[in-house]
Formats: C-alpha cells, sequence, structure tokens
C-alpha cells in the first residue's frame, strides 16, 4: 500500500539508496538518503537534512485536490460538446481552437496527478475518480492514461538515465532545438516521443505494458476514424482546429515544458538532487504548468502540482545546503 | 491480429494523407474560394497533394 501500483510490475527498479527519487511521497528515510560519492556533506548532516526535508514536505502533501475533478471532467466534457457542435454549425470555431488547444495541454497536468494517486489512492472509497480523471484527461492528446503512467512512472524510476528515462530523447542543447524535437520526435521513422513508449513498451513486456500498448492503438484507431469520418462527411477543418491541431500544440508544448525545460540539462543529471533544475519561466508559474519548481516533485511526488511552489520556498534554504541552484527563484 | 495492425500502423500516414489531408485541403480552398488548377476538382486536388505527400512520409519517415 506504501507504493503506486505500478511498482509491483517493476519491484527491482525501486532504488534503494542513492540516486533517483523514490516515486511515492511516502517514502522512508531508507529510501531516500542520498550517500553517493560526489556529496560533501557528512552522513550524518545529510540525514539530518533529510528529516527536516521529510517534516517540512509532509506538510504540502495533498490538499484541496477536488478543482483537479472539475477541470478534467469539465473540460472534457466541453471539448466532446464541441463535434456535435460544429456539426450543426452552432460553434464559434476560432474559440473552440484556442480552448481545445487549453484543455490538450492542461489535461496533462490533471492527468498528471492522477499518475501520482493524489486525487484517490489505491483502495480508496474515491479510487475511481483519480481513474477516471486520469483516462479522460489526456483524450484529446491521444494519449491513453495506461500508456501515460506507466512511461511517466518509468520517467522518475529512472530520470535522466540515457536508456531508461523514456523522456529522454527530448534533450536538446537549447530551447529553440527543444522546439523543433517536440516536432520531429512524433515523425513517423523516429524513435522518439510516443514511438519511443511504444518501445518501451514492448520491452517491459509485463500485463500492464500489454494493456497500455493496446490501449494506445486503440485510442490512435478511434483518432483517426474520427478524423477520416469528419473530413470525408465535409468537416475537415473542425477535425483539424477540434482535435488534429490542439492535439500537435499542447503534445509541443507539454514536451518543452514538462519535459525539456525541468530537466535541462539531463546528461549525468541523475542524482536526487539533480534530476530537475528549478528555473524562472517567461511566461510565468502557472503557463508554464508549475514546472518552474519541478524538482520538488521529483523529490515528492505526492506534492500537489499546485503547492510545489509554497513547498520549494519551504524547502529552499534546505536545498541550497544541498546544493541546488536556487538563484533562479 | 498483431502483423495486421503493424502493417496498418506503417501505411498510417499514406492513409492520413487520403483521409484526413486530401479533403482538408479541398475544403480549404472551398472556404477561401480558390479553385482548383485545371479545371480539376478541389478533392482531386487533394488527393493529387495527399497521398503522394503520405507515401513520402512512410518511405522517408518524415513528414517534410
Amino acid at each position: 500500500m506504501d507504493r503506486p501500483i505500478d511498482v509491483a510490475d517493476r519491484p527491482a527498479m525501486v532504488p534503494e539508496v542513492d540516486g533517483a527519487a523514490p516515486v511515492s511521497d511516502r517514502d522512508s528515510p531508507r529510501l531516500a538518503v542520498p550517500l553517493s560519492a560526489s556529496d560533501t556533506l557528512d552522513r550524518h548532516t545529510r540525514a539530518d537534512l533529510r528529516r527536516q526535508e521529510m517534516r517540512i514536505a509532509r506538510e504540502f502533501h495533498q490538499g484541496r485536490m477536488w478543482p483537479y475533478v472539475v477541470a478534467a471532467w469539465g473540460c472534457f466534457a466541453i471539448w466532446l460538446s464541441f463535434f456535435p457542435l460544429a456539426i450543426m454549425g452552432w460553434l464559434n470555431l476560432p474559440l473552440a481552437f484556442v480552448l481545445s488547444c487549453f484543455f490538450a495541454t492542461g489535461g496533462y497536468v490533471t492527468s498528471h496527478e492522477a499518475m501520482h494517486d493524489n486525487i484517490a489512492r489505491p483502495g480508496s472509497k474515491y479510487r475511481w475518480v483519480n481513474e477516471w480523471v486520469g483516462k479522460v484527461s489526456t483524450i484529446p492528446i491521444v494519449f491513453p492514461f495506461s500508456m501515460a503512467r506507466l512511461m511517466h512512472l518509468e520517467h522518475h524510476y529512472h530520470c535522466n538515465d540515457p536508456v531508461k528515462d523514456p523522456d529522454y530523447t527530448d534533450e536538446a542543447p537549447n530551447m529553440w532545438m527543444a522546439w523543433y524535437k517536440t516536432w520531429y520526435n512524433r515523425q513517423p521513422g523516429v524513435d522518439g516521443s510516443i514511438h519511443h513508449y511504444k518501445r518501451i513498451l514492448a520491452e517491459m513486456g509485463t500485463k500492464k505494458a500489454g494493456k497500455a500498448m493496446k490501449d494506445t492503438l486503440k485510442l490512435q484507431l478511434l483518432f483517426m476514424a474520427v478524423l477520416f469520418g469528419m473530413a470525408w462527411s465535409g468537416y475537415a477543418i473542425e477535425a483539424a482546429l477540434i482535435w488534429w491541431l490542439p492535439r500537435h500544440i499542447g503534445l509541443s508544448y507539454i514536451r518543452f515544458y514538462l519535459s525539456w525545460a525541468p530537466h535541462h540539462p539531463r546528461e549525468e543529471q541523475t542524482e536526487r538532487y539533480a534530476q530537475a533544475r528549478i528555473f524562472k519561466s517567461r511566461l510565468g508559474h502557472f503557463m508554464s504548468m508549475c514546472m518552474e519548481t519541478h524538482l520538488i516533485h521529483h523529490l515528492y511526488p505526492g506534492i500537489p502540482n499546485h503547492r510545489t511552489k509554497d513547498a520549494y520556498f519551504a524547502l529552499k534554504p534546505i536545498l541550497e545546503k544541498r546544493g541546488v541552484d536556487c538563484s533562479a527563484l | 491480429m498483431e502483423i495486421a495492425l503493424k502493417k496498418l500502423f506503417h501505411w498510417m500516414p499514406f492513409l492520413f494523407g487520403i483521409g484526413f489531408i486530401a479533403p482538408l485541403i479541398a475544403q480549404t480552398m472551398a472556404a477561401w474560394d480558390i479553385a482548383a488548377p485545371f479545371g480539376m476538382e478541389r478533392i482531386v486536388f487533394g488527393l493529387i497533394i495527399g497521398a503522394p505527400w503520405g507515401l513520402y512520409a512512410v518511405l522517408r519517415g518524415r513528414w517534410i
């Protein structure tokens, strides 16, 4: 019960000490004290800092999660309504396009909370809410929740590992190349993004990986069927502006802000406090989907996205002692 | 079934060129009141662009 369900799939992947951050927020000190050779603090100081860190972090766990549920289900319902409204000619297409881009992008944030069981834990009364928030949120980007959760937890287990981190293909030397790669990685013959995920799932070979693969194929076929059906019925522009383009824009935005920006440069940044960086976004905290303080999420995935900034400021003195560069915020 | 699905996804860019890009080109031209060249129907023009483009994506592994 102390670990998310996906850990059961791959027990050997959870590090005992050192390096990667534990995936559960209810990690024990046994899992978390970094003992890497490069750490200049002595063992006693590290253990003491870790205790202080956990005490502070605990204050920011949980909180009001219902806005995520309302946002996920509400936005999905509105987005679904765009299809019949467009066909009936009752839709302002430019407005629907802007909203669809917002829903496609923001859906990953609500789904992300569900991936970490932050809305309702396994076995709890409202577990189904957690699962359905996750399931509907990523439909606009044609990325099934089962696949998203498995790959995201792999990202946590092997953060910045060039071979095992599923998101490592987003790495780029600068922001312009990073934006370019968000598009390049989706090309049919490139082993990046969803193609890379499919390969990792095939290699995992577990039951959950098989289900995630099937879900992905089903959703992609549904996506194509809707696009082809609408296009040949005279609604190609509507389909493009409600689903096709928002999906591409959303995926690029997500890849840039959730993967490249907080993890750059990934090379050799596998140690617990180096897995993500603190940065100042030109678009602000909300528009960067709270990724400025993504390191907090890697340290404590149980802290909801909207509380990572407050948690960061509370933890800042400890992070500085740990050698984290906190100059940006 | 698995092989059939793999084949289907391999050829998906080509199908996408016919199934989506072609009608999208035709309907966009109609919306902007642009006629197809050589007296062609807009959908024929869309297919002439969409199908080879999709085929190129299958063979080359890139859309551009």
